[in-house]
C-alpha cells in the first residue's frame, strides 16, 4: 500500500502539480484570479437588477423598471471581464520573467483592444462593441496577453531595446525600454486585425468550442472532482493545481449565464465554478462538511472530539484545511475512500438536478467563504430549491463519511487506551 | 519573533497561526504572526521576518518560495501535515524554535 502510495505521488501528482506552476498557466490562473473581485461587485448588480422577490412587490417593479441603469455596474465589470484578465495576465507572466509588470500589463490590454473592431455610430462616435471584451473574449485575451509579454521577453533577452543612460530616472528608462516591444506587438496586431481584417475572437471560438461543449457534460464535470480530491489526498491544494486548467473554462460559463440572465435568456451553461463551489464542495474540498458533522456526532477518541469542535465553525465557512491535514485525510488510506466518492455522489446529484431544471443553473459569483446555503442561495439568483439541494447534498456526505469516520475514530481510540493517555492532542500528533 | 506564513488564500493559515499564537503565549515566547497568500509572499518576505512557513498544501510550489526566501534572506520550511492542524500549536512552536535557533 505505501509503495503504491508513494509511487502515485512521485509519478503522477507531484509532476502534474509541477506542471501546473508552468509559468503561462500560472499566470493566467493568477490573472483570472486578480479580476475576482471585480466579478463578484458586478455580480451583485444581476442580484439586484432581477431580486429573489416576487415580480410584484414595491422592489420587483422598481427593479424591472431600472433594469438597464441597474446593470451599467456589471457592465462595466463583469460583462468585460476579460479586459482585466489580460492586465493581470501580463502583470503577473511579465512578473515571473523579472521585466517591467507594468509594461507588460499595458502592452497585453493593448494588444487584446486591437483585436475588438471599432465602430462609428451616429451621434455617439466611435465605440467598441463590449461582447468580446467579456467572457466571449478570454481566450483571445489569454494567447495576446502571452504572445506579448513573450515579445517583451524576446526583445529585453536580445537586447532590442532602447538603452538611456544611467542618469536617467528608472521609471523613464523603463518606459523607452519597452518602446521597441510595444511597436512591434501593436504593428503586427495591427496587420492582423486592421490590414487583413481577421477576426481572432470567431476564429479562437471555433477551435475552443469542442472543448467549452466537453467541460460542460457530466464527463466533464466529473474529471475536475475527481482530480481535485485526488490531488488532495497528497496533500496537494487541488483547487489551485486543476483550477489552471480549468478556471477559463468555468469563467467563461459564469460569463454566458450571466450575459444570458441580463439579455432575458435562457441560461446556457450547468456548471461554472460556482457550481461546484456551492453544490460539491461544501465545507471545502471533499464536502467535508459531512465529515465534521459526523464527528460532532460519533466521535468516541478525544483526538476527533476535539478535532470536531475546532475545526466546525471554519468548516461552516469552506475552510477545511485543518480538516485535511489534522484528521488527517492526507495518505489516509479509511479517510481517502469517502473524500474521494463523497463529491462524486455530490455531483451526481447537483447535475441531473440543474439538467432537468429542478434548480436554476448558477451566475452570480459571491464569496466563497459563505455558508454554502446562502452562496447557493445567492449564486442561483435566489432559487431556494437550490438550498433544498445543498442539504441533501450535506446529509448525503455525513452518510457517506459516518461509517468510514467510525472505522478510523476505532483505531484512534485504541492507539489513545494503549498510550495511556487521557487528553490530547500532543501524544497523537507526535507520531 | 516574526513568523510569517503562506498558505494558498492567507485563510486556512491563519487558524493554524491561532494555534500558534495560542502556544506561544502559553510558554510565553513573543510572536508577531502573519498569513499571506501565494500572490503576496513574494514582496512581504523582504519584510524583515524571521522565519517563512509554507503550508503543506501548496508544497509543490516551494521552489519559488524558497527563492524568494533567499533572496530576503529570511529560512523557510514546509509545516508538516498533521501540525497543520487547530491541534498543531505545539509542533509548530517547536519547529520555529528550532528553526531560528
Amino acid at each position: 500500500m505505501n509503495k503504491f502510495v508513494d509511487f502515485l505521488e512521485n509519478n503522477l501528482s507531484t509532476p502534474m502539480a509541477k506542471l501546473s506552476e508552468q509559468k503561462h498557466l500560472r499566470a493566467i490562473r493568477d490573472g483570472v484570479v486578480s479580476a475576482l473581485p471585480f466579478i463578484i461587485f458586478g455580480s451583485i448588480f444581476l442580484l439586484i437588477a432581477f431580486p429573489p422577490v416576487s415580480a410584484e412587490s414595491a422592489i420587483g417593479i422598481w427593479s424591472a423598471n431600472h433594469i438597464a441603469e441597474i446593470l451599467i455596474p456589471y457592465r462595466l465589470t463583469m460583462f468585460i471581464m476579460t479586459l482585466y484578465i489580460t492586465f493581470g495576465i501580463g502583470f503577473s507572466l511579465s512578473q515571473s520573467y523579472k521585466l517591467d509588470p507594468l509594461s507588460g500589463a499595458l502592452l497585453s490590454t493593448a494588444a487584446f483592444l486591437f483585436t475588438i473592431g471599432v465602430q462609428v455610430m451616429d451621434n455617439v462616435g466611435f465605440v467598441l462593441p463590449m461582447a468580446n471584451l467579456g467572457g466571449h473574449g478570454l481566450f483571445v485575451g489569454m494567447l495576446v496577453s502571452i504572445f506579448s509579454v513573450e515579445v517583451l521577453r524576446f526583445c529585453k533577452a536580445k537586447k532590442i531595446t532602447i538603452k538611456m543612460p544611467s542618469s536617467v530616472p528608472t521609471s523613464v528608462a523603463r518606459s523607452f525600454e519597452a518602446l521597441i516591444p510595444v511597436v512591434l506587438v501593436l504593428t503586427i496586431m495591427t496587420f492582423i486585425t486592421i490590414v487583413f481584417g481577421i477576426d481572432l475572437h470567431s476564429l479562437i471560438d471555433k477551435a475552443v468550442a469542442p472543448l467549452v461543449k466537453a467541460g460542460d457534460t457530466y464527463i466533464g464535470v466529473m474529471i475536475p472532482v475527481f482530480l481535485i480530491t485526488f490531488f488532495w489526498s497528497f496533500g496537494i491544494h487541488g483547487v489551485s493545481v486543476v483550477g489552471a486548467v480549468a478556471r477559463p473554462v468555468w469563467e467563461v460559463y459564469l460569463a454566458n449565464n450571466s450575459a444570458a440572465v441580463a439579455a432575458g435568456n435562457a441560461m446556457p451553461h450547468i456548471a461554472p465554478e460556482t457550481f461546484f463551489q456551492w453544490f460539491i464542495w461544501i465545507g471545502g474540498s471533499g464536502a467535508t462538511l459531512g465529515l465534521v458533522i459526523a464527528m460532532l456526532i460519533s466521535a468516541k477518541s478525544q483526538y476527533s472530539k476535539a478535532m470536531a469542535k475546532t475545526t466546525i465553525i471554519p468548516s461552516l465557512f469552506n475552510i477545511n484545511e485543518p480538516v485535511i491535514f489534522g484528521m488527517p485525510i492526507v495518505l489516509n488510506p479509511i479517510l481517502i475512500i469517502p473524500f474521494i466518492i463523497t463529491p462524486l455522489i455530490g455531483t451526481t446529484i447537483a447535475y441531473i438536478a440543474t439538467s432537468i431544471g429542478l434548480v436554476n443553473p448558477t451566475y452570480i459569483m459571491v464569496p466563497w467563504t459563505l455558508p454554502a446555503p446562502i452562496g447557493a442561495y445567492l449564486s442561483t439568483g435566489g432559487d431556494w430549491r437550490a438550498v433544498v439541494l445543498v442539504f441533501i447534498n450535506i446529509t448525503v456526505s455525513v452518510l457517506m463519511y459516518l461509517p468510514f469516520f467510525k472505522m478510523y475514530d476505532k483505531k484512534l481510540v485504541t492507539q489513545e487506551v494503549e498510550e495511556n493517555t487521557t487528553i490530547h492532542s500532543e501524544s497523537v500528533m507526535s507520531r | 519573533m516574526k513568523v510569517l506564513f503562506v498558505c494558498s488564500g492567507g485563510m486556512s493559515s491563519a487558524i493554524v497561526v491561532n494555534a500558534l499564537k495560542k502556544e506561544g503565549e502559553k510558554k510565553g515566547v513573543e510572536l508577531d504572526v502573519l498569513a499571506v497568500g501565494t500572490q503576496e509572499f513574494d514582496s512581504e518576505v523582504r519584510n524583515g521576518w524571521d522565519i517563512a512557513m509554507v503550508a503543506p498544501q501548496v508544497k509543490h510550489r516551494f521552489d519559488s518560495f524558497k527563492e524568494s526566501a533567499d533572496t530576503a534572506g529570511v529560512p523557510c520550511q514546509i509545516i508538516p501535515p498533521r501540525a497543520y492542524s487547530p491541534l498543531g500549536g505545539p509542533t509548530l512552536l517547536k519547529l520555529v524554535m528550532e528553526q531560528v535557533k
